[in-house]
Protein backbone atom coordinates (compact mmCIF):
# COMPACT_ATOMS: atom_id res chain seq x y z
CA UNK A 1 0.00 0.00 0.00
CA UNK A 2 1.71 3.46 -1.17
CA UNK A 3 1.83 6.36 1.64
CA UNK A 4 -0.22 9.25 1.90
CA UNK A 5 2.40 12.13 2.32
CA UNK A 6 1.37 15.62 2.93
CA UNK A 7 3.21 18.53 1.66
CA UNK A 8 2.66 22.08 2.83
CA UNK A 9 2.79 25.44 0.16
CA UNK A 10 2.68 28.49 1.45
CA UNK A 11 1.43 30.79 3.28
CA UNK A 12 4.61 32.84 1.69
CA UNK A 13 6.26 30.33 -1.08
CA UNK A 14 8.50 31.26 -3.66
CA UNK A 15 5.62 29.59 -6.02
CA UNK A 16 2.48 31.91 -4.85
CA UNK A 17 2.03 35.30 -5.84
CA UNK A 18 -0.07 36.04 -2.71
CA UNK A 19 -0.45 34.23 1.15
CA UNK A 20 -2.35 31.40 1.15
CA UNK A 21 -1.82 27.84 3.03
CA UNK A 22 -2.24 24.60 1.03
CA UNK A 23 -2.00 21.12 2.78
CA UNK A 24 -1.92 18.73 0.14
CA UNK A 25 -2.14 15.18 0.30
CA UNK A 26 -0.15 13.00 -2.34
CA UNK A 27 0.45 9.38 -3.47
CA UNK A 28 2.67 8.85 -5.47
CA UNK A 29 3.02 11.82 -8.19
CA UNK A 30 -1.28 12.25 -7.63
CA UNK A 31 -3.03 14.59 -5.21
CA UNK A 32 -5.54 12.77 -3.37
CA UNK A 33 -6.76 15.80 -1.20
CA UNK A 34 -6.48 19.77 -0.83
CA UNK A 35 -6.87 21.64 2.16
CA UNK A 36 -6.57 25.69 1.84
CA UNK A 37 -6.34 28.12 4.97
CA UNK A 38 -6.54 31.61 4.27
CA UNK A 39 -6.90 34.80 6.12
CA UNK A 40 -3.38 36.35 5.70
CA UNK A 41 -4.26 39.36 4.19
CA UNK A 42 -8.10 40.06 5.68
CA UNK A 43 -7.29 44.09 6.52
CA UNK A 44 -10.79 45.03 7.53
CA UNK A 45 -11.29 47.11 4.38
CA UNK A 46 -15.11 46.74 5.04
CA UNK A 47 -15.12 48.27 8.27
CA UNK A 48 -12.49 50.99 6.79
CA UNK A 49 -14.86 52.09 4.18
CA UNK A 50 -17.75 53.10 6.73
CA UNK A 51 -15.41 55.81 8.42
CA UNK A 52 -14.80 57.00 5.53
CA UNK A 53 -17.10 59.90 3.31
CA UNK A 54 -18.03 58.96 -0.42
CA UNK A 55 -15.87 60.35 -1.97
CA UNK A 56 -12.53 59.09 0.04
CA UNK A 57 -14.44 55.67 -0.56
CA UNK A 58 -13.84 56.00 -4.48
CA UNK A 59 -9.98 56.48 -3.24
CA UNK A 60 -10.06 53.78 -0.92
CA UNK A 61 -12.07 51.14 -3.09
CA UNK A 62 -9.88 51.44 -6.00
CA UNK A 63 -6.83 50.08 -3.63
CA UNK A 64 -8.80 46.90 -2.72
CA UNK A 65 -7.74 45.08 -6.05
CA UNK A 66 -4.33 45.92 -8.24
CA UNK A 67 -5.69 43.91 -11.49
CA UNK A 68 -8.87 44.50 -10.93
CA UNK A 69 -8.45 48.21 -9.54
CA UNK A 70 -11.05 49.81 -11.91
CA UNK A 71 -13.96 47.48 -11.45
CA UNK A 72 -14.34 48.45 -7.85
CA UNK A 73 -14.97 52.19 -8.13
CA UNK A 74 -17.04 51.28 -11.21
CA UNK A 75 -19.03 49.18 -8.97
CA UNK A 76 -19.85 51.31 -6.06
CA UNK A 77 -20.26 54.52 -8.11
CA UNK A 78 -22.68 52.74 -9.95
CA UNK A 79 -24.41 51.77 -6.40
CA UNK A 80 -23.95 55.56 -5.14
CA UNK A 81 -25.56 56.54 -8.21
CA UNK A 82 -28.54 54.42 -7.72
CA UNK A 83 -29.25 55.59 -4.21
CA UNK A 84 -28.94 59.13 -5.63
CA UNK A 85 -31.17 58.45 -8.36
CA UNK A 86 -28.49 60.08 -11.28
CA UNK A 87 -28.10 58.59 -14.24
CA UNK A 88 -24.33 59.89 -15.82
CA UNK A 89 -24.29 61.27 -19.32
CA UNK A 90 -24.20 58.39 -21.84
CA UNK A 91 -20.45 60.00 -22.67
CA UNK A 92 -19.42 59.04 -19.13
CA UNK A 93 -20.88 55.71 -19.59
CA UNK A 94 -18.69 54.95 -22.73
CA UNK A 95 -15.49 56.54 -21.32
CA UNK A 96 -16.15 53.95 -18.19
CA UNK A 97 -16.54 51.30 -20.63
CA UNK A 98 -13.06 51.75 -22.13
CA UNK A 99 -11.26 52.63 -19.10
CA UNK A 100 -12.63 49.06 -17.77
CA UNK A 101 -11.67 47.41 -21.15
CA UNK A 102 -8.05 48.28 -21.25
CA UNK A 103 -8.23 46.92 -17.66
CA UNK A 104 -9.48 43.94 -18.54
CA UNK A 105 -6.86 43.15 -21.36
CA UNK A 106 -4.29 44.29 -19.61
CA UNK A 107 -5.41 41.87 -16.72
CA UNK A 108 -5.97 38.46 -18.77
CA UNK A 109 -2.76 39.10 -20.68
CA UNK A 110 -0.73 39.44 -17.20
CA UNK A 111 -2.72 36.06 -16.14
CA UNK A 112 -2.15 34.48 -19.02
CA UNK A 113 2.14 35.19 -19.31
CA UNK A 114 1.73 34.07 -15.93
CA UNK A 115 0.47 30.50 -17.72
CA UNK A 116 3.44 30.40 -19.73
CA UNK A 117 5.77 31.11 -16.80
CA UNK A 118 4.31 28.25 -14.75
CA UNK A 119 4.36 25.28 -17.56
CA UNK A 120 7.88 26.69 -18.46
CA UNK A 121 7.90 28.16 -21.68
CA UNK A 122 9.68 31.45 -20.39
CA UNK A 123 9.82 33.27 -24.10
CA UNK A 124 6.18 32.94 -24.80
CA UNK A 125 6.16 34.96 -21.16
CA UNK A 126 7.93 37.38 -22.17
CA UNK A 127 6.09 37.86 -25.51
CA UNK A 128 2.90 38.02 -23.79
CA UNK A 129 4.26 40.74 -21.29
CA UNK A 130 5.89 42.73 -24.07
CA UNK A 131 2.15 42.97 -26.03
CA UNK A 132 0.89 43.89 -22.53
CA UNK A 133 3.41 46.36 -22.48
CA UNK A 134 1.56 48.30 -25.29
CA UNK A 135 -1.88 48.52 -22.55
CA UNK A 136 0.33 49.57 -20.08
CA UNK A 137 1.45 52.39 -22.12
CA UNK A 138 -2.36 53.13 -23.16
CA UNK A 139 -3.00 53.56 -19.52
CA UNK A 140 0.17 55.65 -18.57
CA UNK A 141 -0.50 58.17 -21.47
CA UNK A 142 -4.46 58.61 -21.21
CA UNK A 143 -4.84 58.10 -17.34
CA UNK A 144 -1.47 59.17 -15.97
CA UNK A 145 -1.06 55.92 -14.21
CA UNK A 146 -0.21 51.95 -14.91
CA UNK A 147 -2.26 50.63 -12.24
CA UNK A 148 -4.89 52.85 -10.74
CA UNK A 149 -6.35 54.77 -13.46
CA UNK A 150 -8.86 56.77 -11.49
CA UNK A 151 -11.38 57.22 -14.07
CA UNK A 152 -14.28 56.82 -12.01
CA UNK A 153 -16.29 59.44 -9.86
CA UNK A 154 -19.45 59.87 -8.50
CA UNK A 155 -22.31 61.38 -11.57
CA UNK A 156 -19.15 60.40 -14.09
CA UNK A 157 -15.62 59.99 -14.95
CA UNK A 158 -12.70 62.30 -14.23
CA UNK A 159 -11.24 62.09 -17.38
CA UNK A 160 -12.64 63.18 -21.25
CA UNK A 161 -10.72 62.28 -24.82
CA UNK A 162 -9.99 64.44 -27.55
CA UNK A 163 -9.30 63.55 -30.85
CA UNK A 164 -5.41 63.29 -30.73
CA UNK A 165 -5.80 61.09 -28.00
CA UNK A 166 -8.32 58.67 -29.57
CA UNK A 167 -5.97 58.69 -32.22
CA UNK A 168 -3.63 57.46 -30.14
CA UNK A 169 -5.44 54.42 -28.62
CA UNK A 170 -6.77 53.33 -32.01
CA UNK A 171 -2.96 53.41 -33.10
CA UNK A 172 -1.38 51.33 -30.09
CA UNK A 173 -4.25 48.72 -30.24
CA UNK A 174 -3.81 48.10 -34.44
CA UNK A 175 0.02 47.97 -33.24
CA UNK A 176 -1.04 45.05 -30.31
CA UNK A 177 -3.88 43.00 -32.27
CA UNK A 178 -1.48 41.47 -34.38
CA UNK A 179 0.56 40.42 -31.87
CA UNK A 180 -2.19 39.00 -29.58
CA UNK A 181 -3.34 36.81 -32.63
CA UNK A 182 0.64 35.49 -32.91
CA UNK A 183 0.57 34.56 -28.99
CA UNK A 184 -2.91 33.05 -28.98
CA UNK A 185 -1.87 30.85 -31.67
CA UNK A 186 0.58 30.22 -29.71
CA UNK A 187 -1.72 29.01 -26.32
CA UNK A 188 -4.32 27.44 -28.56
CA UNK A 189 -1.89 25.34 -30.24
CA UNK A 190 1.58 24.69 -28.99
CA UNK A 191 2.35 21.29 -28.56
CA UNK A 192 3.83 22.38 -24.51
CA UNK A 193 1.11 24.40 -23.85
CA UNK A 194 -1.54 22.19 -24.78
CA UNK A 195 0.31 19.31 -22.83
CA UNK A 196 0.13 21.38 -19.75
CA UNK A 197 -3.21 22.39 -19.61
CA UNK A 198 -5.33 20.33 -21.35
CA UNK A 199 -7.27 18.65 -19.26
CA UNK A 200 -5.57 19.69 -16.02
CA UNK A 201 -7.54 20.75 -13.65
CA UNK A 202 -11.31 19.62 -14.92
CA UNK A 203 -14.24 21.89 -13.52
CA UNK A 204 -17.60 19.78 -14.62
CA UNK A 205 -20.48 21.94 -15.39
CA UNK A 206 -22.55 20.51 -12.41
CA UNK A 207 -19.80 21.66 -10.05
CA UNK A 208 -19.46 25.48 -11.56
CA UNK A 209 -23.18 25.88 -11.28
CA UNK A 210 -23.40 24.52 -7.90
CA UNK A 211 -20.36 26.44 -6.64
CA UNK A 212 -21.68 29.72 -8.05
CA UNK A 213 -18.83 30.72 -9.91
CA UNK A 214 -18.34 33.33 -12.26
CA UNK A 215 -16.08 34.96 -14.68
CA UNK A 216 -14.07 32.92 -16.95
CA UNK A 217 -13.64 29.99 -14.92
CA UNK A 218 -17.77 29.46 -14.92
CA UNK A 219 -17.41 30.11 -18.42
CA UNK A 220 -14.71 27.77 -19.19
CA UNK A 221 -16.96 25.29 -17.83
CA UNK A 222 -19.65 26.32 -20.02
CA UNK A 223 -21.84 28.45 -17.57
CA UNK A 224 -22.50 32.17 -18.37
CA UNK A 225 -22.88 34.00 -16.59
CA UNK A 226 -21.17 37.18 -17.76
CA UNK A 227 -22.89 40.20 -15.85
CA UNK A 228 -22.22 42.05 -18.81
CA UNK A 229 -24.77 40.62 -20.90
CA UNK A 230 -26.92 38.80 -18.21
CA UNK A 231 -27.57 42.38 -16.41
CA UNK A 232 -26.09 44.74 -18.54
CA UNK A 233 -24.49 48.25 -17.17
CA UNK A 234 -22.99 51.58 -18.35
CA UNK A 235 -23.28 51.21 -22.22
CA UNK A 236 -22.95 47.43 -22.09
CA UNK A 237 -26.78 47.38 -23.90
CA UNK A 238 -25.57 49.24 -26.69
CA UNK A 239 -22.05 47.74 -27.24
CA UNK A 240 -22.91 44.11 -26.55
CA UNK A 241 -19.86 42.32 -26.07
CA UNK A 242 -19.50 38.56 -27.28
CA UNK A 243 -20.86 35.65 -25.87
CA UNK A 244 -17.78 33.27 -25.19
CA UNK A 245 -18.21 29.98 -23.70
CA UNK A 246 -16.17 26.83 -23.48
CA UNK A 247 -17.23 23.35 -22.56
CA UNK A 248 -14.31 21.23 -21.20
CA UNK A 249 -14.09 23.12 -17.94
CA UNK A 250 -9.85 22.75 -17.71
CA UNK A 251 -7.13 25.01 -17.69
CA UNK A 252 -7.10 25.36 -21.68
CA UNK A 253 -10.52 26.23 -22.15
CA UNK A 254 -10.07 29.18 -19.37
CA UNK A 255 -7.07 30.06 -21.35
CA UNK A 256 -9.03 30.01 -24.39
CA UNK A 257 -12.22 31.63 -23.23
CA UNK A 258 -9.10 34.52 -21.74
CA UNK A 259 -7.86 34.87 -25.15
CA UNK A 260 -10.84 35.13 -26.67
CA UNK A 261 -12.00 38.10 -24.14
CA UNK A 262 -8.80 39.81 -25.16
CA UNK A 263 -10.06 40.00 -28.80
CA UNK A 264 -13.81 40.82 -27.83
CA UNK A 265 -12.23 43.51 -25.48
CA UNK A 266 -10.13 45.59 -28.22
CA UNK A 267 -13.05 45.06 -30.16
CA UNK A 268 -15.19 47.00 -27.83
CA UNK A 269 -12.81 49.88 -27.11
CA UNK A 270 -12.70 50.62 -30.75
CA UNK A 271 -16.80 50.65 -30.77
CA UNK A 272 -16.95 52.39 -27.75
CA UNK A 273 -14.41 55.22 -28.81
CA UNK A 274 -15.90 55.03 -32.94
CA UNK A 275 -19.58 55.92 -31.33
CA UNK A 276 -18.36 58.04 -28.36
CA UNK A 277 -21.75 60.45 -27.93
CA UNK A 278 -20.83 64.04 -27.34
CA UNK A 279 -21.90 65.86 -23.68
CA UNK A 280 -20.60 66.01 -20.01
CA UNK A 281 -18.16 63.87 -18.64
CA UNK A 282 -19.77 64.45 -14.87
CA UNK A 283 -22.77 65.35 -13.80
CA UNK A 284 -22.75 66.86 -10.29
CA UNK A 285 -19.36 68.39 -8.53
CA UNK A 286 -20.99 67.00 -5.01
CA UNK A 287 -24.11 65.25 -5.21
CA UNK A 288 -26.78 64.48 -2.20
CA UNK A 289 -26.83 61.08 -1.26
CA UNK A 290 -30.14 60.78 0.52
CA UNK A 291 -30.79 57.37 2.72
CA UNK A 292 -31.18 53.98 0.56
CA UNK A 293 -29.77 50.93 -0.07
CA UNK A 294 -28.50 49.59 -2.98
CA UNK A 295 -26.91 46.88 -5.10
CA UNK A 296 -24.91 47.07 -8.22
CA UNK A 297 -22.98 44.30 -10.24
CA UNK A 298 -20.29 44.67 -12.63
CA UNK A 299 -17.91 42.12 -14.93
CA UNK A 300 -14.86 42.40 -13.40
CA UNK A 301 -11.65 40.18 -15.29
CA UNK A 302 -12.13 37.63 -12.98
CA UNK A 303 -15.92 37.41 -12.70
CA UNK A 304 -18.42 39.45 -11.44
CA UNK A 305 -18.14 41.91 -8.53
CA UNK A 306 -20.88 43.12 -6.40
CA UNK A 307 -21.77 45.93 -4.11
CA UNK A 308 -24.16 46.31 -1.17
CA UNK A 309 -24.48 50.07 -0.05
CA UNK A 310 -26.66 50.76 2.66
CA UNK A 311 -26.79 55.04 3.37
CA UNK A 312 -28.79 57.18 6.14
CA UNK A 313 -28.62 60.67 4.74
CA UNK A 314 -25.17 61.54 6.13
CA UNK A 315 -21.58 61.47 4.49
CA UNK A 316 -20.55 58.24 4.91
CA UNK A 317 -21.92 54.86 4.13
CA UNK A 318 -23.68 52.98 7.50
CA UNK A 319 -22.92 49.42 5.33
CA UNK A 320 -20.72 48.67 2.63
CA UNK A 321 -20.24 45.00 1.57
CA UNK A 322 -18.81 43.96 -1.64
CA UNK A 323 -18.04 40.32 -3.35
CA UNK A 324 -15.34 39.53 -5.85
CA UNK A 325 -15.07 36.98 -7.86
CA UNK A 326 -11.94 35.06 -6.71
CA UNK A 327 -14.17 34.75 -3.17
CA UNK A 328 -16.24 32.10 -4.96
CA UNK A 329 -14.25 30.95 -7.37
CA UNK A 330 -11.58 29.56 -4.79
CA UNK A 331 -14.17 26.54 -3.33
CA UNK A 332 -13.97 25.08 -7.03
CA UNK A 333 -9.97 24.50 -6.54
CA UNK A 334 -11.35 21.67 -4.45
CA UNK A 335 -12.69 20.28 -7.48
CA UNK A 336 -10.48 20.89 -9.85
CA UNK A 337 -6.66 19.84 -7.97
CA UNK A 338 -7.31 16.37 -6.81
CA UNK A 339 -6.35 13.80 -9.11
CA UNK A 340 -3.99 15.35 -10.99
CA UNK A 341 0.01 15.85 -10.88
CA UNK A 342 1.67 17.86 -7.84
CA UNK A 343 3.52 20.00 -10.62
CA UNK A 344 -0.05 21.01 -12.18
CA UNK A 345 -1.21 22.44 -8.90
CA UNK A 346 0.70 25.70 -9.55
CA UNK A 347 -0.71 25.77 -12.99
CA UNK A 348 -4.57 25.00 -11.54
CA UNK A 349 -3.93 27.76 -9.16
CA UNK A 350 -3.23 30.48 -11.33
CA UNK A 351 -6.26 29.61 -14.11
CA UNK A 352 -9.07 31.03 -11.50
CA UNK A 353 -6.68 34.36 -11.68
CA UNK A 354 -6.56 34.31 -7.93
CA UNK A 355 -6.65 37.50 -6.44
CA UNK A 356 -6.46 36.84 -2.12
CA UNK A 357 -5.66 40.18 -1.23
CA UNK A 358 -8.94 41.37 -2.65
CA UNK A 359 -11.09 37.94 -1.65
CA UNK A 360 -9.61 38.74 1.91
CA UNK A 361 -10.13 42.70 2.10
CA UNK B 1 -38.37 37.25 -21.07
CA UNK B 2 -37.11 38.53 -18.13
CA UNK B 3 -40.69 40.02 -17.15
CA UNK B 4 -41.85 36.27 -17.39
CA UNK B 5 -39.11 34.95 -15.36
CA UNK B 6 -39.68 37.79 -12.63
CA UNK B 7 -43.57 36.96 -12.24
CA UNK B 8 -42.28 33.19 -12.31
CA UNK B 9 -40.29 33.92 -8.95
CA UNK B 10 -42.77 36.24 -7.64
CA UNK B 11 -45.75 33.72 -7.53
CA UNK B 12 -43.58 31.03 -6.34
CA UNK B 13 -42.76 32.99 -3.09
CA UNK B 14 -46.71 33.77 -2.76
CA UNK B 15 -47.33 30.36 -3.14
CA UNK B 16 -44.53 29.16 -0.60
CA UNK B 17 -44.80 31.80 1.81
CA UNK B 18 -48.01 32.87 4.42
CA UNK B 19 -49.13 36.22 3.26
CA UNK B 20 -48.64 38.23 6.62
CA UNK B 21 -45.28 37.03 6.95
CA UNK B 22 -43.55 39.05 4.03
CA UNK B 23 -43.12 42.57 2.25
CA UNK B 24 -42.12 42.37 -1.52
CA UNK B 25 -41.24 44.77 -4.07
CA UNK B 26 -39.78 45.15 -7.67
CA UNK B 27 -38.00 47.84 -9.37
CA UNK B 28 -35.65 48.44 -12.62
CA UNK B 29 -32.26 50.08 -11.81
CA UNK B 30 -30.65 52.71 -14.20
CA UNK B 31 -30.13 50.28 -16.97
CA UNK B 32 -33.60 48.67 -16.69
CA UNK B 33 -32.13 45.38 -14.92
CA UNK B 34 -34.85 43.80 -12.36
CA UNK B 35 -34.21 43.80 -8.89
CA UNK B 36 -36.44 42.21 -6.28
CA UNK B 37 -36.63 43.54 -2.39
CA UNK B 38 -38.03 40.84 -0.11
CA UNK B 39 -38.38 41.66 3.87
CA UNK B 40 -39.15 38.19 5.71
CA UNK B 41 -41.00 38.64 9.04
CA UNK B 42 -39.78 35.18 10.01
CA UNK B 43 -35.98 34.04 9.74
CA UNK B 44 -37.26 30.43 9.52
CA UNK B 45 -38.89 31.34 5.95
CA UNK B 46 -34.95 32.03 4.39
CA UNK B 47 -34.87 28.01 3.44
CA UNK B 48 -38.30 28.35 1.37
CA UNK B 49 -36.30 31.07 -0.30
CA UNK B 50 -33.16 29.12 -0.83
CA UNK B 51 -35.18 26.17 -1.82
CA UNK B 52 -37.19 28.12 -4.77
CA UNK B 53 -33.83 29.44 -5.77
CA UNK B 54 -32.18 26.45 -6.24
CA UNK B 55 -35.44 24.71 -7.82
CA UNK B 56 -35.09 27.64 -10.82
CA UNK B 57 -30.96 26.98 -11.14
CA UNK B 58 -29.89 30.44 -9.17
CA UNK B 59 -27.48 30.86 -6.67
CA UNK B 60 -26.12 32.67 -3.78
CA UNK B 61 -24.42 35.83 -4.67
CA UNK B 62 -23.47 37.03 -1.40
CA UNK B 63 -25.06 38.27 2.03
CA UNK B 64 -24.13 41.17 3.49
CA UNK B 65 -24.77 41.80 7.68
CA UNK B 66 -24.96 44.61 9.60
CA UNK B 67 -25.96 45.57 12.59
CA UNK B 68 -29.08 48.14 13.62
CA UNK B 69 -29.91 48.67 17.28
CA UNK B 70 -29.64 45.95 19.18
CA UNK B 71 -29.72 42.92 16.50
CA UNK B 72 -28.57 42.20 13.43
CA UNK B 73 -30.05 42.03 9.80
CA UNK B 74 -28.95 39.60 7.19
CA UNK B 75 -29.30 40.69 3.57
CA UNK B 76 -29.04 37.86 1.02
CA UNK B 77 -28.06 38.80 -2.46
CA UNK B 78 -29.79 35.79 -5.01
CA UNK B 79 -29.52 35.70 -8.14
CA UNK B 80 -31.15 33.99 -11.04
CA UNK B 81 -30.67 33.85 -14.34
CA UNK B 82 -29.25 37.77 -14.14
CA UNK B 83 -32.75 38.62 -12.14
CA UNK B 84 -31.00 40.04 -8.81
CA UNK B 85 -33.32 38.95 -5.32
CA UNK B 86 -32.38 40.90 -2.24
CA UNK B 87 -33.74 39.34 0.83
CA UNK B 88 -33.98 41.29 3.84
CA UNK B 89 -34.78 39.05 7.02
CA UNK B 90 -34.02 40.77 10.83
CA UNK B 91 -32.50 38.22 13.55
CA UNK B 92 -33.81 39.16 17.03
CA UNK B 93 -32.35 35.92 18.46
CA UNK B 94 -29.06 36.64 16.62
CA UNK B 95 -29.34 33.17 15.07
CA UNK B 96 -30.44 31.77 11.47
CA UNK B 97 -30.39 28.65 9.51
CA UNK B 98 -27.96 27.79 7.02
CA UNK B 99 -29.14 28.23 3.56
CA UNK B 100 -25.73 26.16 2.29
CA UNK B 101 -26.83 22.77 2.05
CA UNK B 102 -29.37 23.73 0.04
CA UNK B 103 -27.08 26.34 -2.09
CA UNK B 104 -23.31 25.24 -1.47
CA UNK B 105 -22.57 28.62 -3.00
CA UNK B 106 -23.50 30.60 0.33
CA UNK B 107 -20.53 28.44 2.42
CA UNK B 108 -17.87 30.82 2.45
CA UNK B 109 -20.15 34.13 3.11
CA UNK B 110 -22.35 32.03 5.87
CA UNK B 111 -18.98 31.33 7.51
CA UNK B 112 -18.00 35.22 7.00
CA UNK B 113 -20.64 36.60 8.89
CA UNK B 114 -20.23 34.26 12.09
CA UNK B 115 -16.95 35.18 12.44
CA UNK B 116 -17.07 38.24 11.90
CA UNK B 117 -20.79 39.18 13.78
CA UNK B 118 -20.81 36.64 16.04
CA UNK B 119 -24.02 35.33 14.42
CA UNK B 120 -25.10 31.89 15.17
CA UNK B 121 -25.60 29.91 11.92
CA UNK B 122 -27.30 26.36 12.43
CA UNK B 123 -26.75 23.35 10.90
CA UNK B 124 -23.81 24.99 8.66
CA UNK B 125 -21.79 21.56 6.72
CA UNK B 126 -18.66 23.12 7.56
CA UNK B 127 -18.63 25.72 10.44
CA UNK B 128 -14.98 26.47 10.61
CA UNK B 129 -13.38 29.73 10.53
CA UNK B 130 -13.06 31.30 7.27
CA UNK B 131 -10.50 34.06 7.48
CA UNK B 132 -9.78 34.82 11.34
CA UNK B 133 -7.85 32.02 13.40
CA UNK B 134 -9.57 30.40 16.22
CA UNK B 135 -7.84 32.34 18.37
CA UNK B 136 -9.87 35.34 18.14
CA UNK B 137 -13.03 35.74 19.48
CA UNK B 138 -16.10 35.82 17.16
CA UNK B 139 -18.51 39.35 15.97
CA UNK B 140 -14.46 40.86 15.99
CA UNK B 141 -15.65 43.30 13.45
CA UNK B 142 -17.37 45.69 16.09
CA UNK B 143 -13.93 45.71 18.41
CA UNK B 144 -10.23 47.23 17.99
CA UNK B 145 -7.65 44.55 16.96
CA UNK B 146 -3.74 45.30 15.81
CA UNK B 147 -2.84 44.53 12.54
CA UNK B 148 -0.84 41.84 13.17
CA UNK B 149 -2.99 39.75 15.14
CA UNK B 150 -5.32 40.03 12.68
CA UNK B 151 -2.96 39.02 9.93
CA UNK B 152 -3.05 35.65 11.96
CA UNK B 153 0.64 36.85 13.56
CA UNK B 154 2.03 37.25 9.66
CA UNK B 155 3.82 40.27 10.47
CA UNK B 156 5.73 38.62 13.46
CA UNK B 157 7.14 34.97 14.41
CA UNK B 158 4.48 34.23 16.07
CA UNK B 159 2.99 32.21 12.82
CA UNK B 160 6.18 30.22 11.94
CA UNK B 161 6.11 29.48 15.25
CA UNK B 162 2.50 27.73 14.93
CA UNK B 163 3.42 26.06 11.94
CA UNK B 164 6.50 24.18 13.13
CA UNK B 165 4.62 23.18 16.28
CA UNK B 166 2.10 21.50 14.13
CA UNK B 167 4.52 20.49 11.59
CA UNK B 168 5.38 17.63 14.18
CA UNK B 169 1.71 16.98 15.09
CA UNK B 170 1.31 16.17 11.11
CA UNK B 171 4.44 13.59 11.50
CA UNK B 172 3.26 12.12 14.69
CA UNK B 173 -0.39 11.37 13.06
CA UNK B 174 1.15 9.73 10.04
Amino acid sequence: MSKITKIPIGPFHIGLEEPIYFKIDIEGESVKNVDMINGFVHRGIEYLAMQKNFFQNLILTERVCSLCSNNHPFTYVMAVEKIANIKPTKRALYLRVVADEVKRVASHMFNLSMLAHLVGFHTLMTQTMEAREIVQDIKESIWGNRMDMSANTLTGVKYDVDKEQIDYILKRLKELEPQVDEIMDVYFNNKIVKARTKGVGVLPYEDALRLGVTGPTARGSGVMNDVRIKAPYAAYDELKPKIIIEKDGDVYSRTKVRWREVKDSIRLIRLALKNLPQGKVVLQKRPHIPAGEAVSRSEAPRGELIYYLKTNGLQKPERMRWRVPTYMNWESLRVMIPGNKLTDVAVIFNSIDPCISCTER
Amino acid sequence: MKETLKRKIIAEIKERLDKDKYDIKDELDLYGNIQIWLKLYDRKDILHIAQIVKDFGGRCVIISAYKKDDHHVLVYHLDIDGILLNVEVELFDNTVDSITPILKSADWTEREFKEMFGIKLLNHPNPKRLFLDESIAEGILGEYMPLSQAMNGAATCSMWEKIESERHKDEQNN
